[in-house]
């Protein structure tokens, strides 16, 4: 630097010394009243947007109920709290979401921070709540790493994705037993480059180990969430002349690829794209398009229990629309399984709400087999139910048999 | 392989090598009148996709008609664009990092403002004709594509503007002593470009989803294909959007198709740096060793 | 600058200043994080300090010596994939930091090799298509998790004190070699070389072999600003460390601040870390518009950045006193 003003440098100074006191400021933020803080970090815009906000919706209509039943009791307090939600959007950045969950936890004095909508953004948030030492439930992040080192503050509502495979392929597999489809078919998978991808692929090899003679995996490659072009994998998918055609994908790209599927023509035996089928958005882009695609999902507001159908009515009536997939239901019984371990502890301090956290049981849960118990691990096992698009916009429970509320249509009529 | 699969490729690769040529096209005038290496391409190339889908939902309007409708529009964006900014910038015969970071920041601009107008969720343009037969969007993409090429070359080959765009690239100075009028040419030469971004940016709207951040796989692609094509040359750019289109589409024969989109990157680093004169001057090499 | 305004006493407690500027700011961002004891707050130091690092690193090559590369994520990425793997690997972190910077040098001599031999935009241009290809690469490299990105496991408690002064200290470590090339001759070769590269080589300074060494300084120090991130962050991933947009951020910081001074990268480092993660936060709508306006105004304005700016502020301020 060339000039030698004093100015210059007072500049400096002063934009450190104002700039500085600014930003602490901006940072505090209130102590706790009475209340029970719970931070909240999914993406409402961004790429996950849409789940993210379903997701929301689950928990804030959890938060709502609670509240409206005068809170949550806490023993050592002596009375009932109403839960205060303390929300950050992480607009689909991993990054941001790791931080911002560190935030919660660690100048918001939060009891516990729920969300993490997509394996990715969990990922990445996971390394915080041990860091911390405040217990994390995820409600839309379900890949077996995040499980597997050891964590001791991660919890999680969603089924390992492993299973999800293995149920994919259970109810192919039943479909073959019920004369449906040949034994033999060959299998296509396109897996999202991620963790989710590896464990779903993961699943349905270990099933067709152990069921030898059901299926022949033909062809198996990974791609790029978010790419906006999937014709050289369809193509490839295309020259490798399998039966029947898995995927795993995210909303927009189960969309993307969709779309481009249908535009170069192809067609399989039977379609899925792992845990995504049934959104509206999917059938709005793509019309009768999406008719027959199978899924595998954590829930479904068909599920024939007494608590869906309230939990049904009180979400439509709390937001306006039907529940979408899957996405609220995890949310939803999240929050009520914290609800549920604060109470036992009673009190508001994470490690003895973490330690309650393991021993929960949520009985009338909204998820398959009614019953929510987080492992050792901290990771549900709940089971999955398929569901499968039918023409009309009818989305019906194929499998398993006693929660069906229809038949699967197999193999796929050609038009 | 068999035959019908690689006739496949081929045709595929064919349907490609127009819509890139279309998208590239733009990024050559600017070049070769302005010396600006134009990073904002991908933004103009976004609204283009935008605008056709907003014609689109809104009035019916067949998408492909609709990119073409978003030629005029951009061209006029484009000129106040010049007029507006680039006007500024001082002269060159050379590109410029001055230009180079004012054309980028208006890429940050631009897809910003996609962003607060359509926010960042995918979209697509969906008619019955996507889903029906295989390929006629393509097709009609590709016909779209090749005639606004042969429009351009009769611009410049048979308008007063098209001389002088050309003698502008030739020779600045030379072009300046026999009475071109340069800001008006550049601005005009500008809009043109920004006019292609915008086609090319429609008709890829009918054929992928896009967000906001749509175009930026696709600038890249339209600097491999500039520099393969010599950067100045109108022809060359066909050329070289054929070699990545036929690159890209037989490469996933040989790699997986995670890799495809490292293929046009690392194509673009290795042109630049063995081809800088691009094919032609492979061309003129090979000859003079013969 | 007029020199009548200055008398000598004045001039010479201005360059005292000048020389305790620096150690004055160190020792007030040392004691900092005592005096408010707020992670939040800390952790907004902590991200500041990095990219401070990351922005004079580009000032380096982007500043001094005029080339403009959209590429640095490379090198913040390979910087972040060592320090993990070695950590995982049982290295102690201080190595695995060095280690970060000797890779992102290696890295950086493997990109400038060929693309130095390209001038300006095309090098620019060529930087872009080199880091996308890595990101590519790095996202479906299946040992280091491909885009589910990798994970650091380090067994003992978190000490965030620690992390602070790690990047403390390694972005005075690169403003300290900022400053002393500003004053060497390797700087005035560099800002030979961006002002007329066919000059500085009639001068006798190799642009090449000059570029080359500015690259490997630039990328060594923002390899290590990368894995310190690594360490703290815990989890990486390709589209984050490798993504365009910390290309993007790491350009910004500079040009922002003022390109080529040593104290431009600084002040845009600050600016850009504390908008970045505070006040954008809050709208993540409208930063790239805000980044994008601010660019085109630099560029068409105000060349010289925040710092030109005031300082063309101070000097009218004092011409009509």
């Amino acid at each position: 630097m060339e000039g030698t003003r004093p100015f210059l440098r007072n500049a400096f100074i002063w934009t450190a010394v104002v700039a500085l006191p600014i930003t602490f400021l901006g940072c505090t933020r209130k102590k706790t009243a009475d209340a029970v803080p719970v931070g909240v970090v999914l993406p409402i815009t961004g790429r996950e947007a849409k789940p993210g906000q379903y997701q929301r919706e689950g928990i804030e209509l959890a938060i709502k109920q609670i509240n409206q039943n005068g809170g949550i009791l806490v023993k050592d307090r002596g009375k009932k709290l109403p839960v205060r939600e303390i929300f950050y959007d992480d607009s689909s950045d991993q990054a941001k979401s790791a931080s911002l969950a560190e935030r919660a936890m660690s100048s918001d004095e939060v009891v516990a921070v729920l969300g993490a909508y997509s394996t990715a953004l969990g990922e990445a948030e996971s390394v915080m709540p041990d860091r911390y030492q405040v217990p994390w439930i995820t409600t839309g992040a379900a890949a077996t790493t995040i499980f597997n080192h050891g964590y001791q503050y991660v919890f999680g509502t969603l089924s390992p994705t492993t299973l999800l495979g293995s149920s994919t392929a259970e109810y192919l597999g039943s479909l073959v037993d019920q004369g449906k489809l040949n034994k033999g078919l060959k299998l296509a998978l396109a897996l999202e480059n991620t963790d989710h991808g590896v464990d779903y692929g993961n699943g349905i090899k270990q099933w067709s180990q152990q069921h030898p003679g059901y299926f022949n995996i033909v062809f198996s490659e990974n791609f790029d969430l978010g790419s906006p072009d999937f014709s050289g994998l369809l193509q490839k998918v295309k020259s490798s002349k399998a039966d029947i055609f898995l995927a795993d994908a995210h909303l927009q790209d189960y969309i993307t690829m969709h779309r481009q599927y249908l535009q170069s023509g192809m067609h399989h035996q039977m379609i899925s794209y792992g845990a995504r089928g049934p959104e509206s958005d999917a059938r709005k882009a793509m019309g009768d398009g999406v008719d027959y695609i199978f899924a595998g999902i954590w829930w479904s507001r068909n599920l024939p229990y007494p608590q869906v159908k309230k939990f049904n009515q009180d979400y439509k009536e709390f937001t306006g629309h039907d529940p979408d997939s899957w996405y609220p239901a995890t949310a939803y019984d999240a929050m009520r399984a914290l609800q549920a371990a604060i109470e036992s502890a009673g009190s508001l301090n994470r490690t003895k709400v973490r330690d309650a956290l393991r021993t929960v049981e949520l009985k009338d849960s909204l998820l398959p087999g009614q019953v929510l118990k987080f492992g050792p691990n901290g990771q549900i096992n709940t089971p999955f139910v398929i569901v499968q698009n039918k023409p009309g916009g009818k989305v019906d429970i194929v499998y398993p048999k006693d929660a069906a509320t229809g038949e699967s249509i197999a193999p796929i009529p050609k038009k | 392989m068999t035959l019908i699969d690689f006739t496949n490729l081929l045709v595929s690769a064919l349907l490609l090598a127009g819509i890139y040529a279309v998208m590239s096209v733009g990024m050559t005038v600017i070049y070769g009148v302005m010396k600006i290496v134009n990073l904002a391409h991908a933004g103009f190339m976004m609204l283009g996709a935008y605008f056709a889908l907003e014609l689109f939902q809104r009035f019916r309007i067949d998408p492909i008609i609709a990119a073409l409708l978003a030629f005029p529009v951009l061209f006029f964006l484009g000129a106040a664009v010049h007029w507006v900014l680039l006007r500024r910038l001082p002269r060159s015969d050379e590109p410029t990092l001055p230009s180079l970071l004012l054309m980028f920041g208006l890429w940050l601009v631009l897809q910003n403002l996609g962003y607060l107008i359509w926010g960042n969720t995918d979209r697509s343009i969906f008619t019955p004709r996507t889903l029906s037969v295989v390929s006629t969007v393509r097709l009609a993409v590709f016909i779209a594509a090749v005639g606004c090429l042969l429009l351009l070359e009769v611009i410049l080959h048979y308008t007063w503007f098209g001389r002088s765009v050309r003698a502008l690239i030739q020779n600045r100075y030379a072009a300046l002593l026999t009475g071109v009028y340069e800001d008006r040419t550049a601005g005009i030469a500008f809009g043109l470009g920004i006019g292609f971004a915008g086609l090319a940016g429609g008709l890829l709207g009918s054929l992928y989803s896009f967000d906001p951040d749509f175009g930026r796989p696709f600038l890249i692609r339209a600097f491999v294909i500039i520099v393969l094509g010599g950067l100045e040359s109108i022809s060359g750019v066909a050329i070289g959007a054929l070699v990545l289109a036929l690159v890209e589409t037989f490469s996933i024969l040989f790699v997986p198709a995670g890799y495809q989109l490292a293929i046009s990157f690392g194509l673009l680093a290795l042109a630049l740096i063995v081809l800088p004169g691009g094919l032609a001057s492979l061309l003129a090499k090979v000859r003079r060793v013969a | 600058m007029s020199a009548t305004s200055a008398t000598l006493p004045a001039r010479r407690m201005a360059g005292w200043a000048m020389t305790a500027l620096p150690w004055i700011l160190l020792a007030i961002l040392a004691i900092l994080p005592l005096l408010v004891p707020s992670p939040n707050f800390t952790r907004l130091l902590f991200m500041t300090f990095l990219w401070t690092t990351t922005s004079i690193a580009w000032n380096l090559l982007g500043g001094f010596a005029g080339q403009v590369s959209f590429g640095f994520a490379v090198f913040y990425g390979a910087g972040a994939y060592t320090t993990a793997l070695l950590m995982n690997a049982g290295v102690n972190p201080l190595f695995a930091f060095l280690a970060a910077g000797l890779t992102a040098a290696l890295v950086s001599l493997i990109v400038g090799l060929p693309a130095f031999r390209l001038r300006g935009p095309y090098f620019a241009i060529a930087t872009i298509g080199i880091s996308e290809a890595v990101r590519v690469v790095m996202t479906n490299l299946s040992f280091t998790g491909g885009a589910s990105g990798y994970r650091i496991l380090e067994h003992r408690p978190f000490r965030q004190l620690e992390h602070y002064y790690t990047a403390l200290l390694l972005a005075a470590i690169a403003f300290a070699i900022s400053w002393k090339i500003a004053h060497s001759k390797f700087g005035l070769g560099l800002k030979a070389i961006r002002q007329d590269e066919d000059a500085a080589a009639d001068l006798g300074v190799n642009p090449y072999t000059y570029k080359l060494a500015a690259h490997a300084l630039a990328a060594a120090l923002t390899g290590m600003a990368g894995g310190v991130f690594a360490r703290y962050a815990a989890f990486i991933h390709p589209g984050g460390v490798f993504g365009f947009h910390t290309s993007v951020h790491i350009l910004l910081m500079p040009v922002i601040g003022g390109i080529g001074t040593v104290w431009g990268p600084v002040l845009g480092g600050f600016v850009f870390g504390i908008v970045e993660e505070e006040i954008v936060a809050s709208f993540p709508e409208i930063h790239l518009l805000l980044y994008g306006l601010l660019l085109i105004v630099i560029i068409l304005f105000e060349p010289g950045g925040i710092l030109g700016g005031l300082r063309k502020l101070v000097r009218r301020f004092r011409d009509h006193r």
